[in-house]
């Protein structure tokens, strides 16, 4: 109190040092005021769930039925936010990648922190540009620099994450990194990890410019891919609240049993026996059999009748697979059907297959059995289809990804038109962006979608 | 307790002490007017420096106990007061003459300034404390409605007990919202904190610890030009209360108790021929019998005619009518019946008085209330000192300290928990009287929504909640309880050193502990969890002010000049239980199944300033007012820190050279002014945050908002222009103002692209020009022998135009609200008013306006960018009279506004559930409409076809059409004007003078029946929502319902005994 008497009687009545203040008091005590830049790629990763964990991809794949409330299985026409993307896990990585005078060593050898930095950034914007179209890329996350990011071409990304991702590759040095939550610092499996999107995104240009797609795939294959499950790109949940499983947190914790295995799914899956069924949903609780339920069905709703979400599924602590070894081996599969690389077709569809059911069972007991039924095995008159109907089978629950692929090669061919809608080929943008960054919105949805911003135009490798 | 008890009987002993030194005698007299020797009824009898005094009957007479050397103080509006000694006379009469001045007023300015009113060159208002507890108001801001021209009061329901009441002065001057002015309680700025979100319980603002019955008046310094002393954190007003003092060589005691009753009103009004379900059918059992289908939350279902069925109750098996059938009947008060009477006692005992060199007053408070919603309540006691003495000569010292406690267990509020989302989601069929009993002797709960029965056995086995939980449930063991000390106060010198000047320093603090807890128990639908949460404020202002007076002939001088330094040091420490509760009943951060969610936080903020304020007057008629102000805040950046603020005003009172008669004052006033207003620390530099710990890894992220190290203050320029006219004896009063008030600057999160990586930046943008116009009529229109009638309008009228936002950005987004994936926003834009609601619309046919239609003859309905135009109101303003016969007094207060709007989700969900009336209405072809189509049901639409331009005429599917389309995605159906006249306050008392009162040891007994919120006049928003208790919690504008808490009104009585 005495020091306030002081500068109350000196430093007013002389006007002098009114403005000095201690030079801590404008200081945020309760943030940290820096951070390593493992720790900000492990807040990057906790999003990595966020990319397949979501109701909305899994109707755009047709996995699930709405048990009750249905509405967005109805394909209504209306925006899905993005910023999350940005505002989330890539500043962090941006951050990161801003900052490499800044990083540590000692958490691991820098180039191998920037590696990292750079496939969980490509990962991302992956996602992003395929769910929406142009999306802005060289002029985002630049902060007070630009509020107002124009649209860049889905081309141009992906030009530029296939420079990104080759980067991380040649850069990568021995050495673990810290604070890795998916890897455990792993720089091996982070190589292949980087190479293996590089792959997938290869393959997605297998329509829009195939010789492209077939330059980039046999460059990522060549850099080396993943070999086995254990390199696949995998969210593991705890049985902890602060790090659970979304499916667990709406249907165990908020009761919301509103999802069923669509028709679809159980009919193509039940009468093969596929032993992945019972990984994937519970037998329905009235007849105790899988039953699945119509997509888009609006009247008989019920959770009684129909099969819900499998209890692993719905496991708190349950696993999120992203970026799998089956999906590699049923791209190099695709690509030796289209003659892009030399191996055996057959043998990669077997063995993605057989790899699929060991991720999900945990076990390849009768796989050559299931596989020798005339409704799985290869089918090299159809092999485009063959291939995309079990890819579709494998990438359960990660909607985005399967829709996406559904894009490219138009399988599943049955996806049903609920109340005579169309499947969309796109999200919206966000509303706000008309708000926020209405010239640049308004420039990439004329350039790309004549004007209307709408869950219908197609993104560029989808011709 | 025991402290009470000693303190009550400490008082008592007064009491007696009092009686024993009396010498008291009775004095009584008749009161006439001068101009024709009129008997005046209601004319202030007083004894000066007490709060003892009486009013004149019906013929000017009154009595009261007096002692020789007393003086009687003889006022009543528009008479000059009189002053009288007593003698050794047992008669006093006095005649009374007309005051054509009227205005030699003092009021409390800024920084405690006393001024005459007259010379003033810019507007006040000023309230009288009685005035203001006229119902019993027990916040002060929320008494305030209504009473003050321009200031707009946003109140909570009576249900919220303590709930917030929001004050907003001359209309919106923030783009974000955050325009409270500063309360100050004798000279100390206290915190009006609001500890509530927009949902949960409503734990109220913090000024409403000033008890109401210690304010002897509050005046609001309603601009800049007012409040401009109190630079940074003047810009939007200051609300100046005082409290009532002690007077020399009197004891005065004061007893107040009132007793009222609150009841609930105007529930939204709802549909009772269909129940719960979706479709008209029953579902049923495997045995044939038909059931509610108990896992709709809607009424959708089959029409309550009273057919046998299986309803919730009869599947548990501890219930008696397990297994039976009941009929389908409705239970058209099934809301209603939840909620309970309310009752407040609210208790106040003050004790004044002081010797020659000496003053005190000491006053206790203790309230009460049972809240409307069951186990509900709020305890709260004031307790306030004022004590000061000449210690030497021309040295005083002086102290005010209240120490105010509250401890409550609130209703929450918001559509999600309590009873608040039966309107929107529910069963016409249900009967709330059964839930009342929430749990089975075996322990398990009741709950009225759960799964369907097993369609094997017919029996349900799984009895937790499906969505919604039993609201009894809710009230019973979900609780919030929260409670708060509180002291505030100062202690201060006062040296006179000449006759004209005096020097004075003060320490001012304001210190409180905010206590909360919040429980979710076992057994509902959300994870059990518990929330506890510690907030200590101190915050300290050190003062000092030399303040100089003198008069050199017709020319007046008053000077000031001051210091000071405000120091906030704000700490809390919030836990939460994360992943559920160890043990059911266990409340506590131990029982967190998971690493709990813990926080602890330090604010540090200091703002150092220097004013000074020069007044001339010359001649009594011509007034010269200059004031600067110097502040630095430790919260802007380092090397930019230091603002001034100057003001400078005028009058003339031109009734002095003006000779016409009916006008007995006249004054013009203009004043210039800046204010400002800056930011809470730490807003300027960037740090990361702290994101989820994952098997021992300490994750960051970068924050959403950019924060921005060249923030300036914001900074309101106000100019304003004033009449003060006084009419035919001062008898017609009439004061005009007319403002515009020019906020620059403001701070704002502006909402960015989320693609720059964040999602709000910190900026300094804007420019939102308030004008207005306030006028305030008073007047006493009519007045005779025994009769008087007092009236009081006021009325204002603002436009907030935002007239800038930043560069670059023409969209603000104050504040959004989404359900089911349909957002609706409130937004600023550009060129336009403030405040414009935008959200989805009908699509209209260009040419006729039609609504147009899909192929399913469905309305369409644009994207969620229509702007609905501006919510804020056109004007607002309040009507209070008096009417006074004799010894009887009725007083009532109406509050009303004009224009607004706000979209209301109870209304739409309440048609999407199926409760609303128009669900099902009967349709031109004489059918229900909710009867199959080919019956002759269905909703008829009619618009033009989207895709062939030809107009159409359809019966559509009600529930479709209701449920899926209108009822939940076009929100131009659901959008209200929200004027509205409402009687705000009533009041009807009868004054036991001495005469009546005879040999009773005391000196005046009043005794009046009071009512609360008693009823809507008018309003134009449909019944059920009201529409002057639209905002929630913390959420400063008004602009969407959701969920609203019943209205309640209060009835009771009130006694004041003064002795």
């Amino acid at each position: 109190m005495k020091k306030y008497i002081i500068i109350l009687l000196f430093c007013n009545l002389s006007l002098l040092g009114c403005s000095e203040f201690d030079e801590d008091i404008n200081v945020n005590p309760n943030i940290p005021g820096e951070a390593s830049g493992t720790q900000l790629i492990a807040n990057a990763q906790l999003y990595l769930p966020s990319i397949s964990s979501s109701p909305q991809g899994e109707f755009l794949a047709q996995y699930l039925a709405e048990t009750q409330y249905v509405g967005v299985s109805l394909y209504p026409e209306g925006s899905t936010s993005f910023y999350w993307f940005y505002e989330g896990p890539l500043m962090n990585l941006q951050t990161v990648l801003n900052s490499e005078e800044d990083l540590n060593a000692s958490e691991g050898p820098v180039a191998n922190q920037l590696a990292v930095a750079k496939i969980l950034k490509a990962y991302f914007y992956w996602n992003l540009t395929d769910r929406w179209g142009d999306v802005p890329y060289f002029e985002a996350l630049q902060g007070a620099d630009n509020f107002t990011p124009a649209y860049d071409t889905q081309e141009s990304i992906y030009m530029d994450l296939f420079d990104l991702l080759k980067e991380a590759n040649d850069q990568i040095v021995p050495g673990d990194i810290d604070n890795d939550l998916v890897y455990g610092g792993d720089m091996d499996k982070w190589q292949k990890l980087g190479n293996s999107i590089r792959l997938l995104m290869a393959l997605r240009l297998s329509e829009v410019n195939p010789q492209l797609a077939q330059e980039e795939f046999n460059a990522a294959l060549a850099d080396g891919v993943m070999d086995s499950n254990d390199d696949s790109l995998v969210f593991q949940h705890l049985a902890d609240a602060n790090n659970q499983n979304y499916w667990y947190q709406q249907v165990i914790d908020r009761n919301r049993e509103w999802w069923a295995l669509t028709v679809n799914l159980v009919e193509d899956m039940k009468p093969v026996d596929d032993p992945r069924l019972e990984v994937y949903g519970n037998p329905a609780r009235e007849t105790g059999e899988f039953v699945g339920m119509p997509f888009g069905e609006t009247e008989a709703l019920g959770t009684e009748e129909y099969s819900l979400l499998g209890s692993a599924i719905t496991a708190q602590d349950a696993p999120i697979y992203l970026v799998t070894y089956p999906q590699v081996l049923f791209a190099i599969a695709e690509a030796a059907e289209r003659d892009w690389v030399t191996e055996d077709a057959e043998t990669y569809y077997n063995m993605a297959v057989e790899n699929s059911i060991l991720q999900w069972t945990g076990s390849t007991e009768g796989v050559d059995a299931f596989l020798s039924q005339p409704e799985v095995a290869y089918d090299s008159a159809n092999a485009i289809e063959r291939i995309a109907e079990q890819r579709w089978i494998h990438l359960f629950m990660n909607g985005y990804e399967a829709w996406s692929e559904w894009r490219r090669t138009g399988f599943p061919d049955d996806f049903v038109q609920p109340e005579g809608r169309a499947v969309p080929t796109r999200l919206a943008y966000p509303d706000t962006e008309d708000f926020n960054n209405a010239e640049n919105f308004n420039a990439a949805v004329e350039r790309q979608f004549g004007g209307e911003d709408s869950i219908y135009g197609n993104v560029w490798w989808d011709e | 307790m025991r402290n009470r008890i000693t303190l009550l009987s400490f008082m008592i002993a007064i009491l007696q002490f009092m009686s024993v030194q009396a010498q008291e005698r009775v004095i009584s007299g008749t009161v006439t007017t001068a101009q024709n020797a009129m008997p005046l009824p209601g004319v202030n009898v007083v004894i000066e420096g007490t709060n003892k005094g009486t009013v004149t009957d019906f013929d000017g007479n009154y009595t009261i106990n007096a002692e020789t050397g007393d003086v009687l103080s003889f006022s009543s509006i528009g008479y000059k007061t009189v002053k009288r000694t007593v003698n050794t006379e047992d008669q006093i009469d006095v005649t009374l003459e007309a005051d054509l001045q009227a205005l030699d007023e003092v009021v409390v300015t800024a920084l405690g300034i006393s001024r005459d009113k007259k010379s003033l060159g810019y507007a006040t208002q000023e309230v009288d404390g009685d005035d203001l507890t006229i119902a019993k108001d027990q916040n002060v801001i929320g008494a305030l409605g209504g009473r003050i021209a321009g200031v707009q009061v946003t109140g909570s329901s009576g249900a919220s007990m303590g709930g917030t009441q929001k004050i907003k002065i001359r209309g919106v001057n923030s783009i974000g919202g955050g325009d409270q002015p500063l309360i100050v309680v004798d000279g100390t700025p206290i915190s009006n904190a609001n500890f509530a979100g927009s949902a949960g319980a409503d734990y109220g603002n913090l000024g409403q610890d000033v008890n109401p019955a210690d304010i002897e008046s509050v005046n609001v310094l309603k601009g800049p030009a007012a409040s401009a002393l109190y630079g940074i954190r003047g810009q939007y007003g200051v609300i100046m209360i005082t409290t009532k003092k002690g007077a020399a060589e009197k004891f005065t005691v004061q007893v107040n108790s009132s007793f009222s009753v609150e009841t609930t009103y105007d529930f939204m009004p709802l549909q009772n021929l269909y129940g719960g379900g979706s479709s008209l059918n029953f579902r049923t059992l495997p045995n044939g019998d038909p059931y509610v289908d108990i896992s709709v939350d809607e009424s959708w279902g089959p029409r309550m005619d009273g057919t046998p069925v299986r309803q919730v109750f009869s599947f548990y098996p501890q219930d008696p009518t397990y297994g039976q059938l009941t009929p389908f009947v409705p239970h058209p008060d099934n809301i209603k019946d939840y909620y309970e009477t309310g009752y407040t006692f609210n208790n106040t005992v003050s004790v004044a008085g002081g010797g020659e060199k000496t003053n005190f007053r000491i006053s206790l408070n203790d309230t009460k209330i049972d809240g409307v919603e069951p186990n509900t309540h709020l305890d709260r006691n004031n307790l306030t000192i004022h004590a000061d003495a000449d210690v030497v000569e021309r040295v005083n010292v002086s102290t005010n300290v209240t120490y105010a406690r509250n401890d409550a267990q609130r209703p929450g509020q918001g559509s999600e928990v309590g009873a608040n989302y039966l309107v929107q989601w529910f069963q016409r069929n249900v009967d709330m009287n059964r839930l009342r009993d929430y749990q089975y002797d075996d322990g398990t709960f009741l709950h009225w929504n759960l799964r369907r029965p097993s369609s094997e056995t017919g029996e349900i086995t799984n009895f937790d909640p499906l969505y919604w939980n039993n609201p009894f449930f809710n009230a019973y063991e979900n609780l919030s309880q929260d409670n708060r000390d509180r002291f505030f106060g100062d202690v201060g010198i006062t040296f006179e050193i000449l006759d004209n000047l005096s020097l004075s320093g003060h320490i001012r603090g304001d210190l409180y502990t905010q206590n909360i807890q919040e429980r979710t128990a076992f057994g509902g639908t959300s994870l059990p969890s518990f929330y506890i949460g510690k907030f200590q404020n101190k915050e300290f202002n050190y003062e000092f002010l030399a303040q100089f007076d003198e008069e050199w002939g017709d020319l007046s001088l008053n000077a000031s000049v001051g210091g000071n330094i405000w120091n906030r040091n704000y700490t809390y420490l919030s836990m939460a239980t994360v992943g559920g509760l160890s043990a059911p009943g266990f409340y506590n951060i131990d029982a967190s199944i998971d690493r709990p969610a813990t926080n602890n936080y330090l604010l540090r903020k200091q703002v150092r300033s220097l004013f000074g304020l020069v007044s001339l007057g010359y001649e009594d008629t011509f007034f010269v007012d200059a004031s600067l102000r110097n502040d630095n805040s430790s919260a802007l950046p380092e090397d930019n820190n230091s603002y001034w603020y100057p003001s400078i005003s005028g009058s003339v009172i031109f009734s002095e050279f003006m000779d016409w008669d009916p006008m007995s004052f006249g004054k013009f006033r203009a004043s210039y002014a800046q204010a400002g207003s800056d930011l809470g620390p730490y807003e300027t530099t960037m740090g990361f945050g702290v994101g989820t710990v994952y098997e021992g890894t300490n994750t960051l992220f970068v924050p959403d908002n950019l924060n921005n190290p060249n923030i300036e203050p914001s900074f309101a320029h106000s100019y304003e222009l004033g009449l003060d006219l006084r009419f035919f004896d001062s008898r017609l009063g009439i004061d005009l103002t007319y403002y515009e008030q020019k906020n620059k600057n403001q701070i704002i999160n502006l909402d960015v692209s989320g693609t720059s990586g964040f999602s709000s930046t910190t900026i300094n943008a804007g420019l939102i020009e308030n004008k207005g116009i306030e006028v305030a009529i008073t007047a006493r229109p009519i007045e005779t022998e025994k009769f008087f009638w007092d009236t009081n309008l006021n009325f204002a009228s603002n436009e907030s135009m935002v007239v800038e936002l930043a560069p670059g950005i023409d969209v603000y987004t104050y504040s959004s609200t989404t359900y089911s994936s349909v957002t609706s926003y409130l937004n600023s834009y550009e060129g336009k008013p403030f405040g414009s609601l935008v959200g989805t619309a009908y699509q209209r046919d260009e040419a006729t306006g039609q609504i147009l239609l899909g192929e399913d003859n469905m309305p369409l309905y644009t994207d969620e960018t229509y702007n609905f135009g501006s919510v804020l109101p056109d004007y607002t303003g309040g009507f209070s009279n008096t009417f006074v016969y004799g010894n009887w007094r009725l007083s009532g207060m109406i509050e009303f506004q004009g224009g607004g709007q706000f979209f209301s989700r109870s209304k739409m969900l309440a048609v999407r559930t199926g409760q609303d009336p128009i669900t099902v209405e009967v349709n031109d072809r004489g059918a229900n409409v909710r009867d199959p189509l080919e019956d002759g049901g269905g909703v008829k639409v009619e618009g033009i076809s989207a895709a062939t331009g030809q107009p159409v005429s359809a019966y559509v599917d009600a529930r479709s059409y209701y449920r899926n389309v209108v009822g939940r995605r076009i929100y131009e159906e659901w959008l209200f004007d929200a004027s509205y006249i409402k009687m705000k306050e009533l009041r009807l008392g009868y004054t036991f003078t001495k005469d009546i009162l005879g040999n009773f040891p005391v000196e005046n007994v009043q005794l009046a029946v009071i009512a609360q919120n008693p009823f809507m006049i008018w309003q134009e928003a449909p019944d059920g929502i009201d529409p002057s208790a639209i905002s929630t919690g913390s959420q400063s504008i008004s602009w969407y319902e959701s969920g609203q808490l019943p209205s309640v009104r209060s009835i009771g009585v009130d006694l004041n005994i003064t002795f």
